[in-house]
């Protein structure tokens, strides 16, 4: 076990390592405090960096997070920790106890340099969970090129070695920098920190979850995650919006407020990124027609609707209340009712779904070991009024980003300031 | 004199294999030879690799075996270690400003698949940075003192919400307001401040309190927190307010709520109420986030004061973003308020009645709250101006980033909170107040000093004509007149280096110190050759 024994009111916990975690970070940090930034995944940065842009003002995305991620790797008062899960937290505000497992990346981060050699040998492919499946990846890999940290991991659950016990040292043998560690071993890490930040993020729905919209995964029916990895330059298809046969959709509809419903709220964001959409499928499919199905347009602040009115006439915009999908030989059928109640049908061959933002995976889980209290939707901070909307319900532990419910990356950057605020007025 | 100086540089240059990634995709011997009769350099090498730590050793054992004084590194991305360098720079006893990286990897390696080629380019770019390093100058980063006291510029909830998380014992905030009272939701900020020096750790102040001498004070951040101003939908002839009786806002329905009693203006109470939203929204161009909710909550309050009161909304699209709002809604839809999608409302007085014409459907009722558009308030122009931050989007004052830069602005220690920056919830005001709070706390530590960027630009005195081209490009508000002598002069603690100066000078006064003329021209020679 290893035990990083400091003065607890010089150290904070900050438990999620997207946009939100990232800002908290680098705020603690530069008011001295050394932070351990604990990220479940091999890579950090969140969803944002699964975008090729960002709405309103279709700024490159990565340009937006990498600056902050290399200033993360290379600030000396942060420790990011990678496969790494919170496992037990005890004490209170100004002394916290905690406990983390941190997963063994096989592969040595002083050493590795990222050149990737060691992808090619290994001989066990599979379907690309960054990717949203739609590329693949080996045992042993980087979720997608330009990720951080900028060293691949192994995946214990597929490598050869790992599950059949087979002594496949291919990876190894590739690897030019003696990077390959096979020896290491999980770890339970020990921290003694002042106060917690949780910015944990969210999902989207499993749109599977509601036969309605005919999502199986083979259809051309997509979710938005797809459709940002399909027209990322570094997705799987390097940019091409295509269908599942290879081939370019001559037609598209955009659906709103798939499962809002279902889950009792508006996601808040979904509007904005089907705009973005609009643009996407524009510029890489000119003559392609578009249909944006909505209930209610959702734009709020100063600059949303302007670039709503430099999109729409791009296309062309449906109300609708009830909507089903059905699809047979590639083609995709929505049955609709207007806002006037008359029943409707269109024919695409593409249709896009904006699922809901829900909380995400594992939250029930971090909320019983953190001791705080869940909103019946699942989202964190539900007792803070308006007026301490970062609070957790337990002192010493803040809450930022999506963890409160869906909103759009500047609220949670404001919102992970305010909980490193929070925090430095508390520690001093 | 300064040519004999550049003749005595000595340029160590070295490649970086990057393991396989750069050895691989170029012949680097090929690069060594061509670079290594250029003028001033002095020794060439090669290295497995650069930034491991037997690399960072070597580097700096070089720089002292052979008294190197300029330094080429060709190996990554600066982005990923122009840090590390600089860094070894100054292990080796080197001022870190005379290194230059070329990027030898990202740019040529990785994306250039035919090794002739990127031989080729590889030469061109090593040969640029050499040419270029040449005229690197020394630079010095600077530290300067802080106050870390801290002006809040309006007592509303923003502005409270900030003073609150900042004052701390070591730390004094002054709360200016310039109403009576503290709380309002819009405060609005008059002209408190003739004078303001301003520059992050070291604003000077002057407030005028009513009839007294006016005051200074130093402080080393300033948060601005003044608020919006409604819409007047008095200029809107469609809605009739001012003109037909019982059409009022929803602040003056709220106002009522407070006294206790919603009342028509002839003292009875309302039997049938519309709510109109989006009030000035198409004038405005945006949609203003919190009306939507609270036309819901002014119905809850006309609900529960007149329970058989009959309340009606008039919509265009419900904006109820986030986890609680539709919860709200649902209630207060089940709780028999209606809620009536349409595009266009006409308002008309019809025998002490209202009539609501909406998309050509005709509604009578006893009276209309009007949900008013969130603008720009009249002081945000002179804020602005005070302050160098400038405005955008809907008259609003502008954030550094939209989205991950929110509170701070291009002026250093200037933070915003609120709807000074665009319409908001409460929620969100309250939460980035308290960003900025956060913002000033980490960066505005007491008793710890200020390191200010090195790369600068700076102004000739003999060159600059005070023809004031140059102030208007400052993002950073970082250049200053100098009526006396008729010249600009740069604040090296504002500037960022961004150089938008040196490009519009039109007499070549103004130089960004690691892009000067000569660099460039010396860099560009050899890339485009």
């Amino acid at each position: 076990m290893t035990e990083k024994k400091q003065k607890a009111k010089d150290q904070v916990l900050v438990v999620g390592a997207g946009m939100a975690g990232i800002e908290a970070s680098l705020t603690l940090a530069a008011a001295d405090k050394k932070v351990y930034l604990v990220e479940k995944e091999p890579l950090f940065g969140g969803k944002v960096i699964k975008f090729e842009e960002v709405f309103a003002n279709m700024e490159c995305s990565t340009c937006m997070a990498a600056p902050k991620q290399q200033e993360v790797l290379q600030n000396e008062k942060i420790e990011l920790l990678t496969l790494s899960k919170v496992k037990e937290i005890q004490g209170e505000a100004g002394n916290f106890t905690v406990k983390i497992e941190k997963k063994a990346r096989y592969v040595s981060l002083e050493d590795c340099i990222g050149c990737n050699e060691c992808f090619e040998p290994c001989p066990v492919s599979l379907p690309n969970g960054f990717e949203e499946n739609l590329g693949e990846r080996k045992a042993i890999y980087i979720p997608c090129p330009g990720a951080l940290p900028n060293a691949p991991s192994i995946d214990t659950e597929n490598c050869l070695r790992f599950t059949k016990g087979k002594d496949c040292q291919l990876c190894k043998e590739a690897c030019m920098f003696d990077a390959i560690d096979f020896d290491q071993k999980d770890e339970e890490v020990k921290l003694n920190v002042g106060a917690i930040i949780v910015a944990t993020g969210f999902d989207l729905m499993d749109p599977k979850q509601i036969s309605d919209f005919g999502y199986d995964g083979e259809a051309n029916v997509y979710t938005a995650l797809e459709i940002e990895r399909l027209y990322a330059s570094n997705g799987p298809t390097e940019g091409k919006i295509t269908l599942r046969n290879g081939k370019e959709p001559a037609s598209a509809a955009m659906i709103h407020c798939v499962g809002r419903k279902k889950v009792g709220y508006c996601s808040a964001v979904c509007c904005m990124y089907n705009f973005k959409f609009i643009h996407y499928l524009k510029e890489k499919l000119p003559e392609i027609t578009l249909y944006d199905f909505y209930s209610d347009l959702c734009m709020p602040g100063k600059s949303y609707q302007p670039f709503y009115e430099h999109l729409k006439d791009k296309a062309e915009s449906i109300r609708f209340q009830d909507l089903k999908i059905a699809h047979q030989n590639g083609q995709v059928r929505l049955n609709y009712k207007s806002l006037e109640d008359r029943d409707k049908k269109l024919d695409v061959d593409m249709a896009i779904l904006a699922p809901a933002v829900v909380p995400a995976e594992g939250a029930s889980e971090l909320a019983r070991i953190l001791g705080i209290e869940q909103a019946e939707n699942g989202f964190f901070g539900f007792q803070s009024s308006d007026r301490s909307p970062g609070e957790s319900g337990r002192e010493g532990i803040y809450l930022a980003g999506c963890v409160l419910g869906p909103e759009d990356i500047g609220k949670a950057i404001a919102q992970a300031d305010a909980a490193a605020g929070k925090v430095l007025a508390l520690l001093g | 004199m300064e040519k004999r100086h550049i003749m005595d540089r000595k340029i160590g240059v070295y490649v970086c294999e990057c393991g396989p990634n750069i050895a691989d995709a170029l012949d680097i011997d090929r690069v060594i030879e061509a670079v290594s009769g250029m003028e001033n350099v002095a020794v060439v090498e090669r290295y497995k690799l650069m930034c491991s730590p037997d690399g960072k050793k070597y580097l700096a054992e070089q720089i002292k075996e052979h008294g190197l004084t300029h330094l080429v590194v060709g190996a990554c991305s600066p982005k990923q270690h122009e840090a590390t360098f600089m860094a070894v720079c100054e292990e080796g006893g080197m001022n870190p400003f005379l290194m230059q990286m070329a990027n030898l990897r990202e740019q040529i390696a990785w994306i250039t698949p035919d090794k002739e080629k990127a031989t080729e380019r590889a030469i061109r770019h090593m040969k640029a940075a050499i040419r270029r390093v040449r005229y690197h100058a020394p630079l010095e980063k600077k530290e300067i003192e802080c106050n870390p006291d801290v002006l809040v510029i309006g007592g509303g909830i923003a502005g409270m919400s900030a003073a609150l998380l900042l004052s701390s014992p070591d730390r004094k905030v002054f709360l200016v307001e310039k109403n009576e009272e503290l709380g309002g939701m819009v405060s609005r900020c008059e002209k408190l401040f003739p004078d303001m020096v301003k520059f992050f750790g070291n604003f000077v102040v002057t407030v005028r309190e009513k009839e007294s001498e006016p005051r200074e004070f130093k402080v080393g951040a300033v948060v601005v927190a003044t608020g919006a101003d409604l819409f007047d939908p008095g200029a809107l002839a469609e809605y009739g307010y001012g003109k037909i009786k019982n059409v009022v806002t929803a602040s003056e329905l709220e106002e009522m709520n407070l006294k206790g009693k919603i009342a028509l203006e002839d003292g009875k109470e309302p039997k049938s109420v519309g709510i109109i939203h989006c009030v000035g929204r198409k004038e405005k161009g945006y949609c203003s986030e919190v009306c939507c909710r609270v036309g819901i909550k002014i119905s809850r309050y006309l609900k529960e004061k007149i329970p058989g009161a009959s309340v009606t909304q008039f919509y265009q699209d419900l904006c109820i973003p986030g986890s609680v709002a539709q919860a709200f809604y649902e209630e207060t839809r089940n709780a028999g308020v209606e809620f009536v999608c349409t595009e266009a409302v006409k308002l008309s007085e019809s025998d002490k009645k209202i009539q609501i014409d909406h998309d050509g459907k005709l509604a009578t009722v006893d009276m209309v709250v009007l949900l008013p558009a969130i603008e720009a308030a009249e002081s945000t122009s002179e804020i602005s101006e005070m302050l160098g931050v400038k405005k955008g989007k809907g008259e609003f004052l502008t954030e550094e980033h939209e989205k991950i830069g929110p509170v701070t602005t291009t002026v250093e220690g200037v933070f915003l909170a609120g709807t000074v920056s665009g319409p908001k919830t409460v929620r969100d005001t309250v939460s980035q107040s308290e960003a900025a709070a956060g913002k000033i706390l980490s960066s505005l530590v007491p008793g710890r000093k200020l390191e200010t960027e090195a790369r600068t630009s700076k102004i000739s005195e003999s060159l600059c004509t005070g023809c004031r081209t140059c102030l208007t490009v400052c993002c950073y508000s970082a250049i200053e007149y100098d009526e006396s002598r008729g010249i600009c002069t740069v604040n090296e603690v504002l500037c960022k280096g961004c150089g938008n100066c040196a490009a519009a000078c039109p007499s070549g006064a103004a130089t960004h110190q690691q892009f000067t003329q000569i660099q460039i021209h010396r860099e560009m020679m050899e890339v485009l050759r």
